[in-house]
């Protein structure tokens, strides 16, 4: 089910600090926003395969925490260095 | 028809840059594709716009062109234009490179327009059929440049693949239209590479690509499809497709690791994370 992926891809985002905008391009697509200062740091669609999401977004913590991915505002440094 | 498509011909023309469009500089240097080469035996079919089409060919070439997707027809196609404007607006790193990709979405909609022209002429209900992309690889999130420089590089990549089999394609609209859609396809991926490029300059940017590559290089490979696909025989058959999805897989991959590797990048074990083996 494409909500129960949404749903995936939501808690998967909000564990580092990024939050789902609401659905765009017919509800495909979703904006990645900043969880601390609201900014578009990206975007996803609802077809990623179940278990994709959370894989994704772990496998890359150490990104986050590098500063190579994630807001210039540094929010998701902190939420996964915390 | 050809009348619309001068006008766009010549807008194109006005909108040449020493960067766009470029295709040109990888044609430039000699055809940048491998030859993708029927090695089966099997009759030879031609269908023109307007022809009767045995069921299976009709059922079979809908299908090709429904995965392909790039239709006015197709809301979901326009939405999905639209995200790339979209993170093109969040994330690009100069003014230069946010212009090139609206040359890029101006190009894509031309396809639209031919695959459209295409579409009414064989059915339609289907021309105005709207389909998501189905893929996992449409949907992967874009966090960075270099995300979206990958889909670019990779997944045009696939485009101008597949467009440059259409080019011996039994059905003659697409083999007519395949020539141009290979060219600009071939131009998004070398956009594509061209970002890759100038982010690898950097050592934290040769980093981030590396690593992004292992969400990228996987799914790309999977565009393809199984390899025991039970269509691909049928589709070879009517003239649809010359080779099999492992075979066009293998040729793809071998012009991805090359250009990888010039980068500084290595290319990762193909068979890891891998969907559609």
């Amino acid at each position: 089910m494409v909500s129960d992926i949404v749903e995936e891809i939501r808690e998967a985002y909000a564990r580092v600090g990024i939050r789902l905008d609401q659905p765009a391009a017919y509800g495909t697509y979703y904006r990645l926003l900043c969880a601390g200062c609201g900014r578009m740091v990206g975007n996803v669609g609802d077809r990623l395969l179940p278990g994709m999401a959370a894989d994704l977004v772990e496998g890359q913590r150490d990104l986050y925490a590098d500063g190579l991915l994630g807001c210039p505002c540094g929010h998701q440094k902190k939420v996964v260095t915390a | 028809m050809s009348g619309e498509m001068d006008v766009i011909q010549d807008a194109e023309e006005r909108g040449r840059t020493d960067l766009w469009p470029f295709w040109r500089r990888a044609y430039a240097a000699g055809d940048p594709l491998p030859r993708i080469a029927c090695a089966v035996s099997r009759e030879t079919y031609r269908f023109d716009e307007g022809d009767p089409l045995p069921a299976e060919y009709r059922e079979l070439l809908t299908k090709m062109l429904r995965h392909e997707g790039e239709r006015a027809g197709n809301k979901s196609f326009l939405g999905f234009m639209g995200t790339c404007l979209d993170l093109a607006e969040a994330l690009y790193p100069t003014r230069e490179a946010r212009v090139i990709k609206a040359e890029y979405l101006a190009e894509e909609l031309k396809h639209a327009i031919m695959f459209h022209r295409l579409a009414v002429g064989l059915d339609r209900d289907f021309a105005l059929r709207d389909v998501p992309y189905a893929h996992y690889t449409f949907h992967l999130p874009r966090e960075t440049w270099a995300d979206d420089a990958y889909f670019h590089f990779l997944v045009d990549l696939n485009g101008a693949f597949h467009a440059r089999d259409w080019r011996e394609s039994s059905y003659v609209p697409l083999a007519k239209m395949a020539a141009t859609v290979e060219r600009d396809e071939l131009g998004h991926s070398e956009m594509g590479y061209h970002f890759l490029r100038e982010i690898c300059a950097d050592g934290r940017g040769r980093t981030l690509c590396q690593r992004l590559l292992g969400k990228w290089y996987p799914a790309a490979l999977d565009m393809f499809g199984r390899s025991d696909s039970k269509n691909a025989p049928l589709f070879i058959g009517w003239g649809l497709k010359s080779v099999d999805n492992a075979e066009i897989r293998r040729l793809y991959q071998g012009y991805v690791d090359a250009k990888l590797i010039a980068l500084g990048l290595e290319p990762p074990d193909p068979l890891k994370s891998r969907r559609f083996l």
